[in-house]
């Protein structure tokens, strides 16, 4: 290990063009190179800041720490990801139009995602614009207010946003994969929701001032401040503009997932072109920076699954059956899925694609991974890691990710130094643990007959 | 408010565009304190290079150069290399150039180094790395563009459509019937021949020693130093009315591409009033612009609605901002509506015409065009946020032989007038002699062109109540008339595109 955090300690000079080596204080032996600042209000409302070279340049994130995993009642699925775009809706002080044009001016990227546990609102402007951001930011965050109207006229571009991805089948996998992997979950929907949900969206405008209500809070937020920025200054308008900010009282009950008992299999015929595909799903572990299951899940994807495995040559460079195969573990904050997706040249080779894909994992069970290979996979995470820390806005999408995960972004330092510790047997040892017959659920899509 | 104009990856920079004494023409952003270093490896042929019946090959060879092995490695060698250093060595086809990239810290440079300009030197070309790559594009068009992906199928119908009959009019990975033709030893023999010192454009841009571009000159002499020669494009076909192709294939909503070539590209004065007029009417994923506004915030008839005035690739899922590398001799015009609801289609369809013709009857306003102007001088320091970025849009530049783009922007945008706006929208804009192509389900299409050839009204509901200038709009929307030429109007199934 010694000699990968050697060889790190060289990455982690700044990546971008014109920064000062001075600035960098963070403790070497750590993968993130940057100094993370926190600050909680008295509110809740955490901010987080990371000076970062990029002369002029701000990136302002927003992390509501909710997303479709808090979509707990029924017919309410959806719903974070719909309220995404509310928040684009305006106030009094700044309606649709006026936030707009406020943006406008500043020449920002402004624009917002969701997922399965987080909603984060991201900006990037230029440096002297962030008392603007806040004020903005901080305004619709407390302050939100639109019409009936508009909530239902927004359910339109829901149902667009749907709409724009039914034809790829990776869409239908998902949502058949999720639905029948889980029983009780919210993991059990996508970010999207059920279509039926989506659907009745334009009647759920009482509810959605229901969800503000309960999720728009302080200590639900951190706002991340990546760049060229001052730390002083950065507080003193934090409260400022977000002291007055009431603190919430709603708490979450997401029903616990029961192990599942006996595979469950899922034909999905598809209407339009395509090559057969195989997804396959594991119920694996939550995310965590200090239990070493979710880090040697993540090797392990990539020992049997990436581009070097012996999978990968054996059924896209060698034997040429499948165009693409993967394995990913999702890195949720409750126990997600482990993916692995085979896109099958010809339906003939379904069967000896499936062997072959349930024979590297039976291997990974009882063959250790060989030292030098484990070692080749962790220097690879790391230099990918740090070549993503580009610029100010690449740095704050990184750290955001973090705080979803555990409401601190020093995660990403425990998490990296977790790799450092996962062993070969440690690999065994979690596919044994996740890798069984009754804990997994197999989608095959194909076209329909007599369609081409 | 006010923000000032930012400065980004201005520090620390020395650039240099030499062609020197190889033929091999470079450009430098040299940064020595940077530990990246990014390459763009501009190879002067695309599509338009195919020769008739072997459409495919430009794309074909660059990525089977990329994705296969030297004569030393084999591909999975190479992948094993690249491996711990988190590298990658990628192409990016398109129609005038191809774009080989790579980026790699500077613990690996020398050995990055080593192994790209031996895949580009001496490439493998390997029989079932052929075979491999092949049926990669094959299925790219067969079971990919046709099938599950709409907006892409949409956008590629209509760049078929506009340049029918002309260099432009292929994807640029070929036709169906082009790549199937093609053999390995078609690939040898292009690669022979395109591959040539003065073919190639070197990019680089990062912490590289000096000592570098000798040793790259050195050894790319290995080429042939060749003749590079433009191929003479022909004028795009002249469009009368509205030309339409609705494309049928299981579809629950419809994407709608239309547009038509224009004059224009960076080389000339006028693409600047343009972009800020085409940014006010519709840039790309804000809510800037008048399309997303009115198709998509008043009306919620879809996810998004953008315009542009020059091809447009990337900024999807991440940052919204173009890819660099794209460049064309000639241009075009495009509204992009995303998959519209069955029943809005024809009404969103004539809503993106009626907003095209209002701003081509008023123009922009002085405060419209000012809050444009300033926008754009802001937000395109935005889109160089990286060096590789950076690096690609100095290559553009060039291209066009313009100023570095980004400062092309502020001075021209600076000097430009409300009149020069408004005159270069009357100039080149129109809502009439334009191509459509929409995608609809199976079975579809027929109804579909009829309803719009005649001009049938097309009502629309909304689940909410609407203000009264909405409504008022609605009803001359509804019966905007829309002059389709329906002797040049089509339908057909997608799995009849791009086959030859």
């Amino acid at each position: 290990m010694t000699r990968l955090l050697g060889v790190f300690s060289l990455i982690v000079f700044p990546l971008v063009v014109g920064i000062a080596q001075g600035k960098r204080d963070a403790k070497e032996s750590q993968i993130f190179p940057y100094t993370i600042n926190q600050v909680t209000l008295d509110n809740g409302l955490k901010i987080v800041s990371i000076p970062f070279d990029s002369p002029g340049i701000i990136a302002y994130y927003t992390v509501v720490r909710t997303g479709s995993r808090n979509e707990t009642e029924p017919g309410k699925s959806g719903f974070a990801h719909f309220f995404e775009h509310m928040m684009f809706r305006g106030t009094e002080k700044y309606p649709a139009a006026k936030f707009n044009d406020v943006l406008k001016l500043m020449g920002a990227d402004n624009n917002a995602f969701t997922s399965d546990d987080e909603t984060v609102f991201h900006t990037v402007a230029s440096s002297d614009a962030l008392e603007s951001i806040m004020d903005l930011e901080s305004d619709r965050f407390m302050h939100l207010k639109y019409s009936e109207e508009d909530f239902k006229t927004e359910a339109g571009a829901i149902l667009g946003e749907y709409n724009k991805n039914a034809s790829n089948p990776f869409q239908a996998i998902e949502e058949k994969i999720r639905d029948t992997a889980y029983t009780v979950h919210t993991y059990k929907h996508t970010t999207m929701g059920f279509l039926k949900d989506i659907q009745n969206m334009p009647n759920q405008y009482q509810y959605s001032l229901t969800f503000f209500d309960r999720w728009y809070r302080p200590e639900n937020c951190v706002v991340v401040v990546v760049g060229d920025f001052d730390q002083e200054k950065l507080i003193t308008l934090a409260k400022k503009y977000y002291g007055e900010w009431k603190h919430g009282s709603y708490t979450l009950d997401v029903p616990a997932e029961r192990p599942q008992q006996e595979e469950k299999t899922i034909n999905l015929p598809w209407k339009s072109k395509t090559l057969p595909t195989l997804a396959i799903a594991y119920h694996g572990p939550a995310f965590s920076d200090s239990q070493i299951d979710m880090a040697a899940m993540n090797l392990l994807s990539m020992s049997v699954f990436g581009e070097t495995s012996d999978l990968y040559r054996k059924l896209v460079v060698d034997g040429q059956l499948v165009e693409s195969v993967r394995g990913e573990m999702e890195e949720n904050r409750d126990p997600g899925l482990f993916y692995v997706f085979a896109r099958i040249k010809n339906r003939n080779n379904i069967e000896t694609v499936r062997n072959a894909i349930y024979q590297a994992i039976e291997t990974a069970k009882t063959e250790p991974v060989s030292a030098e290979r484990l070692a080749s996979i962790k220097e690879h995470m790391k230099y990918r890691f740090a070549m993503g820390l580009d610029n100010a806005d690449h740095v704050a999408n990184n750290i955001a990710r973090f705080i979803t995960l555990t409401n601190n972004p020093e995660s990403v330092n425990l998490l990296y130094s977790l790799y450092d510790r996962v062993t070969p047997d440690d690999i065994m040892s979690v596919a044994k643990k996740y890798f069984s017959q009754n804990n997994r659920t197999v989608l095959l899509l194909t076209q329909q007959e007599g369609k081409q | 408010m006010t923000a000032r104009i930012v400065f980004l990856l201005m520090i620390g920079v020395m650039m240099f565009t030499a062609t020197t004494q190889s033929a091999i023409k470079f450009t430098q952003i040299q940064s020595p304190n940077s530990p990246l270093i990014a390459f763009r490896i501009i190879l002067r042929a695309g599509s338009i290079n195919d020769p008739k019946g072997k459409e495919g090959l430009n794309a074909l060879t660059a990525m089977l150069v990329a994705n296969g092995g030297t004569k030393d490695l084999t591909y999975s060698q190479v992948v094993e290399k690249l491996y711990p250093w988190a590298a990658s060595f990628d192409v990016q086809t398109d129609q005038e150039i191809t774009t080989f990239t790579g980026e790699i810290h500077r613990d690996h440079l020398h050995d990055f180094y080593k192994l790209f300009s031996d895949l580009l030197l001496h490439p493998r070309f390997d029989e079932a790395d052929f075979k491999r790559v092949k049926d990669d594009n094959l299925n790219y068009l067969q079971n990919g563009l046709r099938s599950t992906n709409d907006e892409g199928l949409g956008k590629e119908a209509l760049n078929a459509f506009m340049f029918e009959g002309h260099p432009y009019g292929t994807t640029d990975v070929g036709t169906v019937q082009g790549i199937t033709s093609i053999t390995l030893d078609d690939v040898k023999k292009y690669y022979a021949e395109t591959y040539a010192q003065s073919n190639l454009w070197f990019g680089i841009a990062g912490g590289y020693p000096s000592s570098l571009i000798g040793e790259i000159q050195n050894d790319f002499a290995v080429l042939p130093v060749g003749q590079h020669t433009d191929i003479t494009l022909p004028q795009p076909k002249a469009i009368k009315d509205m030309e339409v192709m609705v494309v049928e294939k299981p579809a629950r909503a419809y994407a709608v591409s239309m547009g038509y070539p224009i004059p224009v590209t960076r080389s000339d004065k006028s693409y600047y009033a343009l972009l800020v007029a085409n940014s006010y009417f519709g840039e790309h994923r804000t809510f800037n612009g008048i399309l997303m506004n009115h198709l998509r915030g008043d009306r919620g008839l879809n996810y998004g609605d953008y315009s542009y005035i020059e091809k447009f690739t990337g900024g999807l899922g991440g940052a919204p901002f173009p890819n660099p590398n794209t460049p064309l001799r000639q241009q075009f015009f495009s509204i992009w509506l995303r998959p519209v609801q069955p029943e809005n289609t024809h009404f969103a369809i004539r809503n993106a015409l009626w907003e095209l013709k209002n701003l081509v009857d008023k123009g922009l306003t002085r405060e419209d065009f000012e809050n444009t102007r300033k926008f754009l001088i802001n937000y395109s320091k935005l889109w160089v946020s990286t060096m590789s970025r950076r690096l690609g849009y100095q290559m553009d530049s060039e291209f066009y032989g313009t100023d570095y783009y980004i400062d092309a922007i502020v001075k021209e945008l600076n000097s430009l007038t409300l009149d020069d706006v408004n005159s270069a929208i009357k100039k080149y804009l129109h809502p009439s002699d334009i191509k459509i192509t929409v995608v609809v389900d199976e079975g579809k299409g027929k109804q579909f062109l009829d309803d719009l050839t005649n001009n049938t009204p097309s009502p629309i509901t909304y689940d909410a109540a609407k203000p009264q200038n909405i409504l008022d709009q609605d009803k001359l929307i509804q019966i905007f008339p829309l002059a389709v030429n329906a002797s040049k109007s089509v339908v057909v199934n997608a799995k009849e595109l791009f086959e030859k």
